[in-house]
């Protein structure tokens, strides 16, 4: 089984779909659901301070009470309705979750609906007390999908999206000539693992050049010892060997060669 | 056989763009058939990609990519049904009155934790000035005997209703909703709740009742309490079979317990809530109004008939709905 990169166990939930698909989801933190609930609790002010504003222009004595209990009314909405309407009626994101790139889903990974959208938020009223979500966040502490009391009731957990983009095509500028692939051997004694590592590390562009270059430096010498090559230049033998390697992987894989 | 990652890239990525435009995009039930039945074989086949890479070894980032596609397009794969008007109806005239009969024992319970304390209240109150000071702070009192010193049709502008009705929406929904969610904490915040808010109401009707405004009350408070207290009640009942489902697990987890009955839980409490609802409008424009005491106390009887008959009676017939 792949590990997702670079992250434990501990934070992600796996869903087996009816279809026997595993997919992982990467459960939200403290930190970040705190914040996307600032920026809801933010936009949620905004309103209110238009709200309010709009209650006090010029009216008369009498109308601008009412506009008051209108004004109250729609604090309420605000309060108990802004994260029900949004997570029942938008996929389980708020304005500060869609910020967040978080999302509320059933713990199958199905989305939310009104029911579970209503239980999660009314208990809100729990997970809040004694002052400041404390509850709520000792709860999420000791449970491994980060669930507050709310979600614990409805059944639901809040997980980041990842959009991450496909990795970039491989490009060696220029392409290895022959000669240059001839230097090392038809099969290169590199083990599966290390080329995929190798593949890896090319695809991390976004490494400053002196980096890529210091990297290399510590893994080269390694791999050009079992071939005896003493290679000037590390990041041009990585793509070289990376070249020479894939053209003749399904054989490497075959039979793996013994590290020496 | 074995496809280079960059090759494989190339050769699908048509597709994940398709289906990445097609989560994002709209509900895919209200997509044409055609394109519905084509969203599913595009998410089968992405999640081919994704088992593909996974056995091929391909780059974490690839892997991540295909894994969030994947998972998104399950869930708009296997959406929620859409959601119909006519649940709310569903809901309050069938599943909200039967719930609460399902669970009468809890009501019952409920009613014993508010009623209680109220007479308590109401009678500590009355005969004594002190206990009411433990009960209620001191202003809060002369703002009371004030305030139900005059009959309750008079002296309110006509802004007031309106200002009185949004106010008595935010803070008593908002103690219905309190009530019940403290329920978790294994029912004891529920109990709280109803056994304070009892205590509190019976307190005040006690110390307006000594004060000689009792008939003032009584006529203000008639109609709107058939709606209120009833919720409050109901949001209490919900709370404590949250905690009951805690505790008496019946051998599973005391979450799964829970979440067995979340559904009827929820059912309670939007009831209760539309309920309040209600009530909020009632005291803010009838109960104020300017109406003989007379009218106010039948149409509070007619009130509480209507609600009781509404909890016994409504949703015995019909058909019941897969849940």
């Amino acid at each position: 089984v792949h590990e997702v990169q670079g992250v434990s166990l501990d934070n992600t939930a796996t869903v087996e779909t009816p279809e026997r698909i595993r997919f992982t989801h990467h459960v939200a933190g403290p930190v970040r659901r705190t914040l996307a609930y600032l920026i809801d609790l933010l936009l949620r002010g905004a309103v209110l301070l238009v709200a309010g504003l709009l209650s006090t222009g010029a009216f008369t004595q009498a109308s601008a009470r009412a506009s008051w209990g209108l004004w109250l009314l729609i604090l309420f909405v605000l309060e108990w309705g802004w994260n029900v309407g949004f997570e029942a009626f938008g996929n389980g994101r708020t304005p500060g979750k869609r910020a967040l790139g978080l999302r509320v889903v059933r713990d199958g990974g199905y989305p939310v609906t009104f029911i579970d959208a209503v239980l999660r938020n009314l208990l809100r009223a729990a997970d809040f007390l004694p002052a400041g979500y404390l509850i709520g966040l000792a709860v999420m502490a000791g449970d491994r999908q980060a669930r507050r009391l709310g979600d614990l009731v409805a059944g639901t957990m809040v997980v980041i999206e990842s959009r991450t983009a496909v990795a970039s095509r491989i490009v060696l500028a220029p392409e290895p000539t022959a000669q240059e692939l001839d230097l090392l051997p038809p099969r290169p004694p590199v083990t599966p693992d290390e080329v995929e590592a190798i593949e890896l590390f090319l695809r991390r562009t976004h490494l400053s050049p002196q980096r890529r270059l210091e990297l290399a430096e510590m893994v080269v010498p390694t791999l050009a010892r079992r071939m005896e090559l003493r290679p000037s230049d590390p990041l041009r033998f990585l793509g070289v060997l990376y070249r020479r390697a894939t053209r003749t992987r399904g054989a490497a894989e075959a039979a793996p060669p013994r590290a020496p | 056989m074995n496809e280079s990652e960059d090759d494989f890239v190339a050769r699908r990525r048509a597709d994940w763009d398709e289906m990445d435009q097609l989560v994002d995009g709209r509900a895919w039930h209200k997509l044409p058939g055609a394109s519905i039945a084509h969203a599913a074989a595009l998410y089968r086949s992405v999640a081919a990609d994704l088992m593909r890479a996974r056995g091929a070894g391909y780059t974490p980032e690839l892997i991540a990519l295909l894994d969030g596609l994947a998972a998104r397009a399950h869930a708009s794969l296997y959406s929620a049904p859409p959601y119909r008007l006519g649940a709310v109806a569903d809901l309050l005239l069938r599943e909200f009155p039967r719930t609460v009969r399902r669970y009468w024992a809890f009501m019952a319970f409920a009613i014993f934790l508010f009623v209680l304390p109220g007479l308590v209240g109401f009678v500590g109150a009355r005969d004594s000035r002190a206990f009411a000071l433990h009960v209620l702070p001191e202003e809060a009192i002369s703002q009371m005997e004030e305030s139900y010193a005059h009959d309750p049709g008079q002296g309110r502008q006509d802004g007031d209703n309106a200002f009185m009705a949004g106010f008595y929406v935010h803070n008593n929904v908002g103690i219905a909703f309190r009530c019940f969610a403290t329920g978790i904490l294994f029912g004891l915040g529920s109990v709280f709740f109803l056994v304070y808010n009892g205590l509190v109401i019976g307190a005040v009707g006690g110390l307006v009742y000594s004060a000689g405004h009792g008939t003032n009350l009584l006529t203000f408070a008639a109609g709107h309490s058939a709606f209120e207290l009833t919720a409050i009640v109901i949001s209490g009942a919900a709370g404590m079979l949250t905690g009951y489902s805690l505790v008496a697990t019946g051998g599973l987890t005391r979450f799964g317990s829970l979440r067995r009955r979340s559904r009827q839980i929820a059912h309670l409490v939007l009831g209760a809530a539309a309920m309040l609802v209600v009530a909020a409008a009632v005291e803010g424009f009838w109960s104020p109004s300017p109406v003989a005491a007379r009218v106010k106390l039948v149409v509070a009887g007619g009130l509480w008939l209507m609600v009781i008959l509404y909890l016994t009676l409504a949703g015995r017939r019909g058909g019941a709905r897969p849940a």
